[in-house]
């Protein structure tokens, strides 16, 4: 069974459909990206998957139907989405962010341990664990919002975007580190992203996006091939 | 020096009260973004609760608790029938319901309780005769009282926000609300016990201020409080809850100096230096004394 099954996703702002019937899943420890020019609904698919906005169609996780609008129970159902643009709390500390990101977890000494993991796996963030998120770098805000994000211990870690923004050695790091979490943990990734070459070397299924649907799906290597992936979203 | 004590201990106790008040409307604006209009008036509603209680002897302590808990329940219910439909059209929208419901609550408080002034129980011994000599000076016990009451209620505040984890999910609420709920925060749930407890710490300031003046208990008695409250408020920073409290003290003492000593200014003038602070403040520390301008790298 399918760890994520979308089917016909619909969803958008006001009057404004901007999906039209999305229909997308992921297996248990896959990563998959999702490809697709600006306007496509890639931030969108996932905004209405995590439950920031609301949609109609059904969203599964591991044969459950998840309710609409609902944020807090998807993070219950083992969900996590690290934002566009990070979703830093930048008025609490770099431990507090951390500490937030566990909310709908109870066991304080799985608590401690996560943090102190995330902690060797990211060192920058040790160093600054009390100082105020929002004077970090870019960079360290995107290895701190994967960090929050993986406090919740996901069995699917959804990812907008985690490249923009950042130096490419900075991103390279951070790919390293999903696919060093993939391989570890086991988890399943769900990845937007504009950077084609990095998202198609971690992946390995992809779904085109064009306009509010999925123009075309396949394995990584496939696709990585195909004339018009190559022409749109590779630029050679 | 005696006339000096004298002066401090009441500019204390007013500071105490503007404090407790600008605490409210830092916590509201930490959860909403907004200045609440009518918290002023929601305090006055449950002192008038209280003293209606009063009136039926039941004992004051008990009094202050019920305005307390019916102070809870007006906020969040505000939050959650009012507020929260109309945030997400407009900041503006906001405000203009919020003055709304100033006005509704101080009719209301017109209708059941009457127009006249009436006089409010205090919680502590308040008679003349309760005082002790500090330096000549007479300091009451009502004083104290109120003193170490706001003392409480603000260390509380603070032991919440800092020592719990409700307070840790106050406070990334308040500083990014999507960011919460994708942590799985309740953030509806988080922003109505915001609203909730600012109405309370509102209703416990209205109770302890009013007997502090005979014949005080009026529908005009809070909207200057409000007025000194906002000023502290933003003199210690709107984001700030430690600033307002510092800042509604120094507002208080200073209110009491600058008309006991200033003959200009004397019983009449004494809003005025409300509104100048707040001018003064704006103009010059737009985020207050202790507020954090917003200073982010991306």
């Amino acid at each position: 069974m399918s760890l994520l099954e979308v089917t016909g996703l619909q969803a958008g702002y006001g009057q404004a459909e901007v999906l039209h019937g999305i229909s997308l899943n992921v297996d248990p420890g896959e990563v998959v990206v999702i490809l697709g020019a600006n306007g496509a609904g890639k931030t969108t698919t996932l905004r209405a998957i995590s439950g920031l906005i609301g949609r109609r169609g059904t969203v599964a996780i591991a044969g459950a139907a998840l309710p609409p609008g609902d944020p807090a129970a998807v993070v219950t159902a083992g969900l996590s989405l690290v934002p566009q643009g990070r979703g830093t709390f930048t008025k609490l500390t770099v431990h507090e962010n951390l500490l937030v990101g566990a909310t709908r977890r109870r066991d304080k000494a799985g608590i401690a341990q996560d943090i102190d993991r995330w902690y060797d796996v990211f060192p920058a963030l040790r160093s600054r664990t009390g100082q105020a998120a929002g004077s970090l770098s870019g960079g360290e805000q995107q290895m701190l919002a994967v960090a929050r994000a993986l406090m919740s211990r996901p069995t699917l870690l959804l990812c907008d975007e985690p490249s923009l923004g950042l130096a490419p050695l900075v991103v390279r790091s951070v790919f390293d580190v999903l696919r060093q979490i993939n391989s570890d943990d086991g988890t399943a990734m769900l990845i937007v992203e504009q950077n084609a070459e990095l998202a198609l070397d971690l992946a390995s299924r992809v779904y085109l996006l064009e306009v509010g649907e999925v123009v075309s799906s396949g394995a990584a290597q496939d696709l990585r091939h195909s004339d018009a992936v190559r022409r749109a979203y590779l630029g050679y | 020096m005696q006339f000096f004590l004298d002066r401090l201990f009441d500019g204390i106790s007013n500071g105490a009260i503007y404090a407790a008040l600008a605490l409210a409307l830092v916590m509201v604006y930490r959860a909403t973004g907004t200045i609440n209009f009518a918290q002023g008036e929601m305090a006055l509603f449950t002192t008038y609760l209280a003293w209606g209680l009063t009136t039926k002897h039941v004992p004051v302590v008990l009094c202050l608790l019920v305005a307390a808990v019916a102070g809870f329940a007006l906020g969040a219910v505000s939050e959650r029938v009012l507020v929260r439909p109309i945030e997400k059209r407009s900041l503006l929208a906001t405000l203009i319901v919020l003055l709304g419901l100033f006005s509704v609550l101080n009719a209301a408080d017109g209708l059941i309780w009457g127009k006249g002034n009436q006089s409010m129980p205090s919680l502590f011994p308040n008679t003349l005769q309760s005082y002790v000599s500090v330096l000549g000076a007479r300091l009451y016990w009502a004083n104290i009282g109120v003193w170490l009451l706001v003392a409480a209620v603000v260390g509380l505040m603070f032991a919440l926000f800092n020592g719990t984890r409700l307070g840790l999910q106050m406070r990334a609420t308040a500083n990014n609300r999507e960011s919460a709920a994708l942590a799985g925060i309740g953030v509806g749930r988080i922003l109505m016990l915001g609203w909730g407890i600012s109405a309370a710490i509102g209703a416990i300031a209205g109770v302890l201020f009013t007997p502090l003046t005979p014949d005080s208990l009026g529908l005009g008695e809070m909207f200057p409080l409000l007025i000194y409250a906002s000023a502290a408020a933003l003199f210690g920073g709107l984001d700030s809850p430690g600033g307002a409290v510092l800042a509604g003290l120094l507002l208080g003492i200073a209110e009491v100096m600058l008309s006991a000593y200033v003959p200009a200014i004397g019983g009449q003038l004494q809003e005025a230096i409300a509104f100048v602070a707040i001018v003064a403040v704006l103009l010059l520390r737009p985020q207050g004394l202790f507020g954090t301008r917003e200073v982010e790298r991306v």
